[in-house]
């Protein structure tokens, strides 16, 4: 004999199952729909669109920027690309980069690169979590590359494991152009007349600024601007 | 246009370059002599025939309404589905003012002019079919605070205002009255949290009007937790309208978006993540209703098959095409499935208020004519008047001089 009062149980059982249920196939749903090609793959296809910043320094839509003076931007395969902005390049001016190997751990906020001019090196941080999966060897051949710090100048390229996570720390478009305007007049209140025809003049700072302005301790003004 | 070319160009009048473009009046009415306009102009005349008819003949005389069946098309239709329809207009305004989703800033006025015109159209069809439009105004001074239809009278008033005043800013903006405009704007915050409160309750209040016909409408779609459906498929048909809305906007006034940087395929597969995302939860809460109200033996008989063909054809299938357009960064596919979700709301909507709704009597209620063209007259005069404003107000594209307002 079957007891009616049990009766209850099974569709309550149902419906329990059908909201966990839910919850289950919510988290497949909701990574598959915030998944597939990032909005950032697609700026890569074009030539970066250049925005002045005081008429000096440039920074290309679709890249993330770190406080320190380096960028990170998404690759259609999920990996980031790593480099120096136009600030950090005209502060050292001509330097050869140290790199980090492949397979290299780097993190957000800690030394990952260098920047050596003569006989002084100077740390950069890294912009994102990872491990190095590819180097620009080119840099070292070509030294010179290093000038399009958007384009052929990047670094190394990293497997970013929580770059959600990073890229909320990361300066983006309007964000990231304020920062640099206010890295650029930081700079322009340091800047000595004997550096030649700079702001004042309406011309562009000489690549190297940081040597022309503190020839003797120029990696460490460097050292203040890239956080390091 | 230079200076000089200007001055050498007789001045025009007010009217003349307001309203008609800057045309002269026989060039206007040219400009309007072409089929679309003749088969628009067709529908509203036949709309205000309609009119006409039905308050000098009644509604006995002009529908196929009976004591029995007493909602119509013009309640299933023009109200149920109009009022949903129009909810982009809150959903985006929220989004944008309340969420800080300000990147969406440019779809938010055609949004509040789609759900100005929808309501101001709904409330007409209401008028349609209730007569006697006198004597509305009793309803604000009735004493039926316990009544679902008083809670709705009461908010589809407050947000139709609320709604013609968020409208007001392209409004003043068109007519140059800074002033006033300034006013307008500063209270465009306040407004939006009203248009949120307003339709919170009346968008579920319109299926709390169900709760009183358990034995008519069929189990199927019946459900204690109706209102709450009601909502959630007024937030999915407002984001699924203005991805509509702004696919055919764009393509009708290109024009009108030349020189704007908006990257309105963004915008739209946004709005297709937010789409994917409600309309996957609300499939699951039809399934629950199901479990709910233990009808799932129901699903082998011939209502349970028309209902399958809502749940999966109108609303599991949308969610998957949204969800797809949405990874893929497809603007094509979100739009469709914007189609389809639109269709889907609209057939939610009449089975709810009419095809499943007195399922059970000999007698089933099938619109009259008469009722499908004012329908269609007033869905068309909804059509023409959005064209009017949005050639004239700054809705789509920012008024050169108020370059920050949009």
């Amino acid at each position: 004999m079957t007891h009616e009062f049990l009766a209850v149980y099974p569709a309550k059982l149902l419906e329990y199952s059908l909201a966990v249920g839910y919850l289950l196939c919510f988290v497949g749903f909701w990574k598959y729909v915030q998944g597939g090609r990032p909005a950032e793959a697609r700026a890569e296809v074009h030539e970066p669109v250049r925005q002045g910043v005081s008429e000096w320094f440039t920074i290309p839509e679709g890249f993330y920027l770190h406080p320190g003076h380096s960028w990170a931007r998404v690759s259609p395969d999920g990996l980031v690309t790593v480099g120096i902005d136009d600030f950090a390049h005209k502060l050292v001016g001509p330097a050869r980069v140290e790199l980090p190997r492949a397979g290299a751990p780097v993190a957000q906020g800690e030394p990952a690169f260098a920047l050596r001019a003569d006989t002084r090196a100077v740390d950069m941080l890294s912009p994102v979590d990872g491990t190095v999966v590819e180097v620009n060897r080119a840099l070292s051949d070509d030294p010179e590359k290093l000038t399009d710090t958007y384009g052929a100048g990047w670094l190394f390229r990293v497997n970013p494991p929580r770059f959600a996570a990073n890229a909320k720390q990361l300066l983006q478009g309007a964000s990231a152009r304020l920062w640099e305007s206010a890295a650029g007049e930081a700079l322009a209140r340091r800047l000595s007349p004997e550096l030649g025809q700079v702001l004042a003049d309406g011309g562009t700072p000489v690549h190297g600024i940081a040597q022309e302005l503190e020839p003797d301790r120029w990696d460490e003004l460097a050292r203040s601007f890239f956080l390091t | 246009m230079t200076e000089a070319t200007q001055a050498a160009l007789p001045e025009r009048s007010w009217f003349q370059d307001k309203i008609l473009l800057g045309l002269t009046g026989k060039e206007y009415l040219k400009s309007l002599l072409n089929p679309l306009d003749v088969v628009a102009a067709l529908l509203v005349a036949s709309c205000g025939a309609m009119f006409v008819w039905r308050f000098g003949w009644g509604l006995g005389a002009t529908t196929n309404l009976s004591q029995s069946t007493p909602w119509g098309l013009w309640i299933g239709f023009d109200m149920m589905c109009g009022v949903a329809l129009a909810a982009g207009g809150f959903t985006i305004g929220a989004t944008v003012e309340l969420f800080g989703l300000k990147q969406y800033a440019a779809i938010e006025r055609p949004a509040i002019l789609t759900g100005f015109l929808g309501y101001v159209l709904a409330v007409v069809g209401l008028i349609a079919d209730l007569g006697r439009p006198w004597n509305m105004v009793f309803v604000m001074f009735s004493n039926g605070t316990a009544s679902v239809l008083f809670e709705i009278a009461w908010c589809v008033m407050c947000y139709t205002s609320v709604l013609f005043l968020e409208f007001t800013v392209p409004a003043f903006e068109w007519l140059g009255w800074r002033r006033i405009h300034r006013v307008a704007k500063s209270a465009l915050l306040a407004l939006t949290v009203l248009s949120v409160v307003f339709s919170t309750m009346h968008q579920s209040a319109l299926g709390s009007l169900f709760l009183m016909a358990p034995g008519k409408l069929h189990p199927l779609w019946y459900s204690p937790y109706i209102f709450f459906l009601f909502f959630n498929t007024a937030v999915i048909a407002g984001i699924s309208m203005v991805v509509v809305e702004s696919g055919l906007s764009h393509k009708a006034f290109h024009r009108q978006f030349e020189g704007q940087h908006v990257d309105a395929d963004a915008l739209t597969i946004g709005l297709g993540k937010a789409g994917a995302v409600a309309m996957f939860a609300y499939f699951f809460l039809k399934l629950q209703t199901i479990v709910d109200g233990h009808a799932w033996g129901l699903l082998a008989t011939g209502w349970g098959a028309w209902w399958l063909v809502e749940v999966l054809g109108f609303v599991l299938l949308p969610s998957l095409l949204y969800a797809w357009g949405a990874r893929h960064r497809s603007a094509r596919v979100v739009r469709i499935a914007g189609a389809v979700a639109v269709a889907g709301i609209v057939l939610n909507r009449l089975n709810i208020s009419v095809i499943a709704y007195n399922w059970n009597q000999p007698n089933h209620y099938v619109p009259r004519w008469s009722e499908l063209l004012l329908s269609a007259g007033l869905v068309a005069v909804g059509v023409v008047a959005f064209r009017w404003i949005v050639n004239r107000m700054p809705v789509l594209k920012p008024h050169p001089a108020f370059p920050q307002a949009h």
